[in-house]
């Protein structure tokens, strides 16, 4: 499933990034295959909060359906 | 103390050479990420004296000063030292000109800093650590095992509350001993054996990273983008097992400061907080210095005191007319008198003291009227000298003051990427990104300024989106009180025709161009840093500092504004315009003939344009048709010489012009609707 379907409170793996220089940006914060996330924040429009360990990153809803992810 | 220099020198000279620097000096680099307390440690080593410029080729501004026998780079905020934006390519060739790396890191974040911290010791450079915020790791329960951490990395590391002072000392030992780190021996091989075909190891890197720019200075292609994953994924991995070892946390409990986080992005609290901060940053800019402030300031201090003292001692020697009108308690003219000096006031003493007798004790308005044209030019009506004067020093300087003190505080407080987050989505409807919201907001203060600040955002594309809007329009501190009065008088219906009219516009602009401009908005990814409270001193630092740089950038500008306002004045082209604009505004927007004037004067300054229509008995229709076109209207003269140099001649004339026809369609089709 995608990220951008994830809802508040719930924690994710990250299974698959999207190919390309959003990707080594992806890594260089830490999202990385494999990550587990949880989802502190979904704002209206799609805008998304996510807590990765003790960091807090906002992705926009676009950028969110472009990666996979696993319930846990 | 002895010079440090790397051990690999660059063979070729780096684009850096183009800032101006001192050979023989060997030069510090901070390097961190976004929000790391850079400024504090920068502010530290730097004492007062600071030199701010623009990196050559782009708007990313590079702070130096000297600190003992160094030079010291501040470097704009980035997570990786690479070339996807501007920022990220001044730092770059900062880093790769520099002799020591200071890489500042957020002791809560490191598992995002130590990225860059590796990535600056596989470069071979030599780096000291300041891991800052350590305060902030306490109370959120999270260990950092400092002396592990130095022997894992194999550089210097030090601790450190920045904002609180606390540690810094220690910052200059750490430039002494900064050494090369651990590095991946595969990697340090591979990039030794391009050393002669690349002129430094960091370049090497940079190249395998696939870093075209840099490969293209060698003539070489860079590496593939496969390549720089396995790098980062690599880097990543190791960066993730030094953290497994130096750091722990005990399971945090919700603290104040995460909490006001968690509320200022949540869709239920989020909007309401932010109108909160709006109205709380309206109140302290828009009505006690734009009002209260600027009333003192401008009025009694600038008009009143120091343009009256210029002109009356132009008078002294100069033929001149001086009309005074003598105001009563409501501001209106109770009796107006005309004195002539033919031979300028020294030659007449009496009549300059009949003069004084009639305007002292009393509330007055004056005019000077030199004969002499060259004076009409400098210190008349719109005197290049004397309006500029005043203008700058007594209107523009607190207001500029205050924004920039709330701007600080905002941005030291950590809440600006979330409020760029909250409206992320909505601005994307015109085509900006989240983070345009600062300079449109900046814009209710001062237009030109605004436009200075369309800098931060990240792509070409926005920058001319939000270049326009504001441009267009956003109406200023200095016409937003005069719009608000005149719509007082016209009423709630008018009043809620010009708001629909003014943001339908916006958007419809934004939409249109966000559809019809080349390329796509980038998207938001955007860390969120922990808020904090905003340390007065450091605010304060920020506040004058950019105050100070924005008024030595605007002030020629707005100089050369009024003096070519003033030469049409002087050569009678200005009732030529005027006239030439009658038609228009008679026929199309059905306005008074006087109104040209209120356009006219709009030019030099938007508030004057505004503040023309109070004399002009317009109904609540006319009112709206009016305010509409003019705050559509071409932008201040020094807004429009800012944007020109921001955005190029051909665009800014683009947006002008186009500004101008939009205007006058808008406001003569709401005229045509409703009156």
């Amino acid at each position: 499933m995608q990220l951008s379907t994830i809802r508040k409170g719930m924690r994710v793996r990250i299974e698959q990034l999207p190919q390309g220089e959003m990707r080594s940006q992806f890594i260089r914060i830490g999202l990385m295959e494999g990550v587990t996330v949880s989802c502190l924040e979904k704002l209206p429009g799609g805008t998304i909060v996510l807590g990765l360990h003790h960091q807090e990153v906002a992705l926009s809803d676009e950028l969110a359906s472009a990666i996979l992810i696993s319930r846990l | 103390m002895e010079p440090v220099s790397t051990q690999h020198r660059p063979h070729k000279h780096l684009r850096t050479d183009a800032i101006p620097t001192d050979p023989l000096k060997p030069k510090i680099v901070l390097v961190g990420n976004p929000n790391v307390g850079k400024s504090v440690v920068f502010n530290y080593l730097s004492g007062l004296y600071v030199d701010v410029s623009n990196f050559p080729g782009t708007t990313v501004e590079v702070s130096k000063a000297s600190y003992l026998g160094y030079e010291v780079f501040d470097t704009p905020g980035i997570y990786g030292v690479s070339s996807f934006n501007d920022e990220e390519r001044v730092a770059r060739d900062i880093i790769l000109n520099g002799d020591v790396i200071i890489n500042i890191v957020d002791a809560v974040h490191l598992e995002r800093d130590l990225f860059l911290t590796q990535q600056l010791i596989d470069m071979g450079k030599r780096v000291g650590v300041v891991v800052n915020m350590m305060d902030e790791a306490r109370r959120q329960r999270i260990s950092v095992d400092l002396e592990l951490l130095e022997k894992e990395l194999g550089v210097p590391v030090i601790g450190t509350v920045a904002i609180k002072r606390k540690g810094l000392e220690e910052v200059h030992e750490l430039i002494v001993r900064a050494s090369e780190g651990i590095q991946n021996r595969a990697l340090h091989a591979e990039l030794h054996r391009m050393l002669s075909t690349v002129g430094s190891q960091g370049e090497a890197l940079l190249v395998l990273e696939g870093d075209a720019i840099v490969a293209d200075r060698h003539g070489i292609p860079p590496a593939d983008i496969s390549r720089r994953e396995e790098l980062y994924i690599d880097r990543r991995n190791r960066v993730n097992r030094i953290l497994q070892r130096t750091v722990s946390d005990m399971e945090t409990g919700k603290r104040l400061s995460a909490m006001l986080g968690r509320i200022a992005v949540s869709p239920l609290f989020g909007f309401p907080l932010l109108a909160v901060i709006l109205y709380g940053v309206y109140l302290f800019v828009g009505v006690f210095v734009a009002q209260d402030v600027v009333e003192i300031t401008e009025g009694r201090i600038g008009k009143g005191i120091v343009e009256y003292h210029i002109k009356s001692w132009v008078a002294r020697n100069a033929a001149t007319t001086v009309s005074i009108d003598v105001l009563d308690a409501e501001g209106d003219v109770e009796t107006s008198r005309d004195f002539r000096f033919p031979d300028g006031t020294k030659a007449d003493p009496g009549q300059w003291q009949d003069l004084r007798e009639f305007r002292d004790g009393h509330d007055i308005e004056f005019g000077f009227t030199y004969d002499n044209p060259w004076l009409v030019l400098f210190f008349g009506e719109f005197g290049a000298v004397t309006m500029t004067l005043t203008y700058l020093v007594f209107l523009l300087l607190p207001l500029v003051l205050g924004f920039y003190f709330a701007l600080s505080v905002l941005e030291d407080s950590g809440y600006l990427p979330r409020l760029a987050t909250l409206v992320d989505r909505a601005l994307r409807v015109i085509g900006l990104n989240g983070r345009a919201v600062i300079p449109l907001i900046l814009g209710f203060g001062c237009v030109t300024m605004a436009t200075i600040t369309t800098r931060l955002l990240g792509a070409q594309r926005e920058k001319t989106i939000a270049t326009t809007i504001l441009q267009l329009a956003i109406p200023c501190s200095a016409q937003l009180g005069v719009i608000a009065a005149l719509l007082a008088t016209a009423g709630p219906q008018a009043t809620l025709i010009y708001s629909a009219v003014i943001f339908s516009f916006l958007v419809a602009v934004g939409t249109i161009m966000n559809r019809s401009l080349p390329g796509k908005i980038s998207p938001l990814l955007i860390d969120l840093p922990h808020m904090r409270l905003p340390q007065l001193n450091n605010v304060t630092k920020k506040t004058l500092y950019k105050t100070y740089f924005f008024m030595k950038e605007a002030s020629p500008w707005f100089f050369i504004g009024a003096l070519v306002v003033s030469i049409l004045q002087v050569t009678g082209s200005l009732v030529r315009i005027m006239g030439a604009l009658e038609p228009l505004l008679v026929g199309w927007l059905q306005l008074p003939r006087e109104a040209a004037t209120a356009f006219v004067m709009g030019l030099v300054r938007r508030d004057f344009g505004a503040a023309g229509m109070f004399h002009l008995d317009l109904s609540a229709f006319q009112t709206v048709a009016a305010l509409v076109t003019l705050t559509l209207f071409v932008p201040c003269v020094a807004s429009l010489m800012v944007m020109l140099k921001e955005r190029g001649v051909r665009e800014g004339m683009v947006i002008w012009i186009g500004s101008l026809i939009l205007a006058l369609t808008v406001g003569g089709l709401v005229s045509q609707i409703l009156i």
